[in-house]
């Protein structure tokens, strides 16, 4: 169709190729990168999320699956095993029983891994910051990627956490740090 | 079919992370081949404490913890604090906070129930459902978010009345609701109640008997489904329930089926409620006369209302001061999942989550 | 209905004081605690400017009918077994020895007369001196509440458990036992819910310190 042919994407000029050959890969479609920039695009867009609900933000997170949010539109499906997952989403609050256990489940995970501490609680302890059974933020267990604020965070700000992951993992792969 | 062959007994823990246990509930089950030997379930995995928190808290600050301990039906959690309060105050609330406060509560029971729907079929294996009705679940947070500022913890009730009146054009939004949920009500019967597949999973399992059920301090739908007729809302009205027109629900045989099918009734009656409450809503104040700073009179005092999920109570012992001495939270989720470990034995393990997702617990609140 | 409700309600307000007063620790442990006796202080002017008021026609009715199940339960159990009655608002309230409280519990629930048959609540309360373990009892047949108490001391804090004749009070008493450390006597199962065998203390007792646990976050929970 006219569309396809209108679009005119900039040719990239590859290292080690004329300019000739940059045309031709690009009118081929086909796009040169480093490896881990490739694994890191992949990756982004296929996090598979171990659900994890803990507590009141397991109904948002829940709520961002669904019909309404849609998560699967991002390549987004969440795995019941943690064998499978990619991404534990600590959505809740993490209590003195519950850490050892959130523990074992992130060394379950294969690498790579990353966590997002959903809502006050998983972030610094929230609401029950001041409770005797209450772990004061998940990153005293696992390393954190993304605090998302909210108590509970809405589905859309759990979707711009995800987003902001993916980000991070596409910045990472091209061999820049990301402070957290 | 016995003795001939001889099987081994094995230990299988389910839980606390697995998709089908609602949160973090843990499960020690012994099985002999198939069936069910014994079940020890373990909870305390969300245990936060709130007791202990709210004998440092003034009676207004301690209403955001209840909304995270039944974080699906919060704002009922809402109303049983501030009922007690009230009731050891005799406080009057103004008819239009007392309309405002059954509507939130009785949307807050649908979407609770929908909720429900939706993830016991998918823990029986039907995706689709779960899909449905998070989109109605979806308009009712969205009412909500314009009444109080938040989707899931609301932190709406005040002792005295209600923190926000309706915003303008709300009521009609409730109102344009209630024929749009009856329709999908309909769909759901249609859809769910005589798929075959559904009522081989679900009727006549789990049965509760009456004896058991009064023994062992069931309440909600879990007590109506043996036939017992005990609705707080009917039995020892509060709030102004009894100007409402609706039907207790009830059924005769314990089983999963009927605790679904009370569910799905129950939205109807709920829908009765709010399209009443929507109806003959009064103008006026929504927050009552309330002293600034709210001191109980010493001794102790206990209401109940009818949770989503049962009779949800709140012990308040003051000793006269602003902070409660000693608060207890009646969690009807607590008490009705001790009844668990009876069900269990001698079924089959794959009626497990069937069982377990009938009785329809929160985790927020079986641990508080 | 609402109406007669309040009307009710306005003219109780002075006697739950007087009635709780009597009820709570205040009173009886005057010259135990300064902290437990400043409550009691505070209540005093409250209840004599309003004393002039009549007293409540539920709470005396409520008295009444709570000295009409401690005769049944004192004719059948002996005499001492009911404490203390008292009432908030329209509930009677009755202390019974902790001796034979499960003896009281039990002839409530199987003597027709009275027929408590359904637990609505059932919650502890340290009071500092000593360990208050409430039950909120209720008749489906005659549709009455009672609320029967009993009370142990505090460093040996043993109470006979309900769970043989109310299983649905078993996962309470050890909730009970975990957060307060009350000891259920014949319990099937005493071990701690919320928290792990591990724990050191009962964190709703009021001198429990976050500190007693410090030592122990090292370690694994979990066995």
């Amino acid at each position: 169709m006219e569309v396809n042919q209108k679009v005119q994407l900039p040719t990239i000029e590859y290292e080690g190729f004329t300019k000739e050959e940059s045309a031709e890969l690009r009118r081929a479609g086909v796009v040169l990168g480093p490896l881990e920039q490739i694994k890191g695009w992949a990756r982004s867009n296929s996090l598979w999320p171990l659900t994890f609900g803990l507590a009141c933000c397991a109904i948002e997170m829940m709520g961002a699956g669904a019909s309404h949010y849609d998560l699967d539109r991002f390549g987004i499906i969440f795995r019941a095993s943690p064998r499978q997952s990619d991404v534990m989403i600590v959505a809740g609050t993490v209590t003195k029983k519950m850490g050892p256990l959130l523990r074992r489940l992130y060394d379950q995970m294969p690498e790579p891994k990353w966590v997002v501490a959903m809502g006050s609680c998983a972030t610094a302890g929230g609401p029950y910051v001041r409770s005797y059974s209450v772990v004061k933020g998940v990153d005293q267990i696992v390393p954190v990627d993304v605090y998302v604020p909210g108590c509970p965070p809405s589905p859309v700000a759990l979707i711009y956490g995800l987003n902001k992951l993916q980000e991070k993992i596409r910045i990472e792969a091209s061999g820049k740090k990301v402070s957290s | 079919m016995s003795t001939t062959l001889r099987s081994e007994e094995m230990i299988l823990n389910v839980g606390p992370q697995h998709p089908s246990t609602h949160g973090v509930f843990r499960l020690v089950v012994t099985l002999d081949g198939e069936q069910i030997v014994d079940a020890d379930p373990v909870v305390g995995y969300l245990h936060r404490g709130t007791e202990k928190l709210a004998e440092g808290l003034q009676y207004t600050q301690i209403i955001p913890y209840t909304d995270r301990l039944d974080y699906i039906a919060a704002m009922l959690n809402n109303y049983a604090l501030v009922h007690t309060v009230e009731h050891a105050l005799d406080l009057e609330i103004p008819a239009r906070a007392e309309h405002l406060r059954i509507l939130v509560m009785e949307l807050n029971r649908i979407a609770s129930h929908l909720l429900f729907l939706g993830t016991y079929l998918l823990d029986l294996g039907a995706m689709s459902p779960f899909l449905y009705v998070f989109q109605e679940r979806e308009r009712i947070v969205q009412l909500f978010n314009e009444i109080s500022g938040a989707r899931l913890t609301y932190n709406y009730m005040r002792v005295g009345g209600v923190k926000w009146d309706a915003p303008p054009g709300w009521i009609e939004k409730v109102r344009e609701f209630v024929p749009f949920m009856r329709e999908k009500v309909k769909m759901y019967d249609k859809l769910i109640s005589g798929n075959e597949i559904f009522l081989h999973r679900v009727r006549g399992i789990g049965v509760i008997t009456q004896e058991d059920a009064l023994q062992y301090s069931l309440s909600g739908i879990n007590l109506r489904s043996t036939g017992i007729r005990f609705d707080l809302r009917k039995n020892r009205t509060y709030s102004i329930y009894d100007q409402f027109d609706f039907d207790m629900v009830t059924a005769e045989n314990g089983d999963c089926y009927d605790r679904y099918y009370i569910h799905l009734e129950e939205i109807r009656q709920a829908l009765n409620i709010v399209e009443q409450a929507a109806a003959q809503i009064p103008d006026g104040p929504v927050l009552g006369k309330v002293p600034k700073l709210i001191r109980i009179p010493a001794g102790e005092y206990y209401t109940s209302i009818e949770g989503a999920r049962g009779e949800l109570g709140v012990y308040i012992v003051s000793d006269g001061k602003d902070k409660p001495y000693r608060l207890k939270f009646r969690r009807p989720s607590f008490v009705n999942l001790q009844i668990l470990r009876k069900m269990l034995i001698g079924q089959s393990m794959a009626n497990l989550i069937a069982i377990l997702g009938a009785v329809n617990i929160v985790l927020g609140e079986v641990d508080a | 209905m609402a109406d007669d409700k309040k009307e009710d309600v306005t003219e109780v307000k002075s006697e739950i004081k007087t009635g709780s007063a009597e009820a709570k620790p205040t009173a009886s442990t005057k010259e135990a605690a300064a902290p437990t006796a400043k409550p009691a202080s505070k209540v005093t002017p409250a209840k004599a400017a309003k004393a002039p008021q009549p007293p409540d026609p539920r709470v005396e009715q409520a008295v009444k009918q709570g000295e009409a199940i401690k005769a049944a339960i004192e004719k059948k159990l002996g005499a001492d077994t009911v404490e203390e009655v008292t009432a908030t608002k329209d509930i009677p309230i009755l202390r019974i020895a902790s001796a034979k409280w499960r003896e009281a519990v039990t002839f409530l629930r199987d003597d027709p007369e009275q027929s408590y048959n359904y637990v609505e609540l059932f919650a502890g309360t340290d009071y500092k001196d000593y360990i208050e373990v409430v039950l909120y009892f209720y008749s489906m047949t005659h549709g009455t509440y009672i609320n029967v108490k009993t009370r142990t001391p505090r460093d040996e804090a043993i109470i006979p458990s309900l769970t043989p004749v109310l299983p649905g009070v078993n996962w309470e008493e050890r909730e009970v036992y975990d957060l307060l450390g009350v000891t259920f006597e014949g319990h099937p199962d005493l071990r701690r819910i919320m928290m792990w065998d591990g724990w050191n203390g009962y964190p709703l007792r009021k001198d429990y310190s976050d500190f007693q646990n410090m030592p122990q976050r090292e370690g694994e929970p979990h066995s």
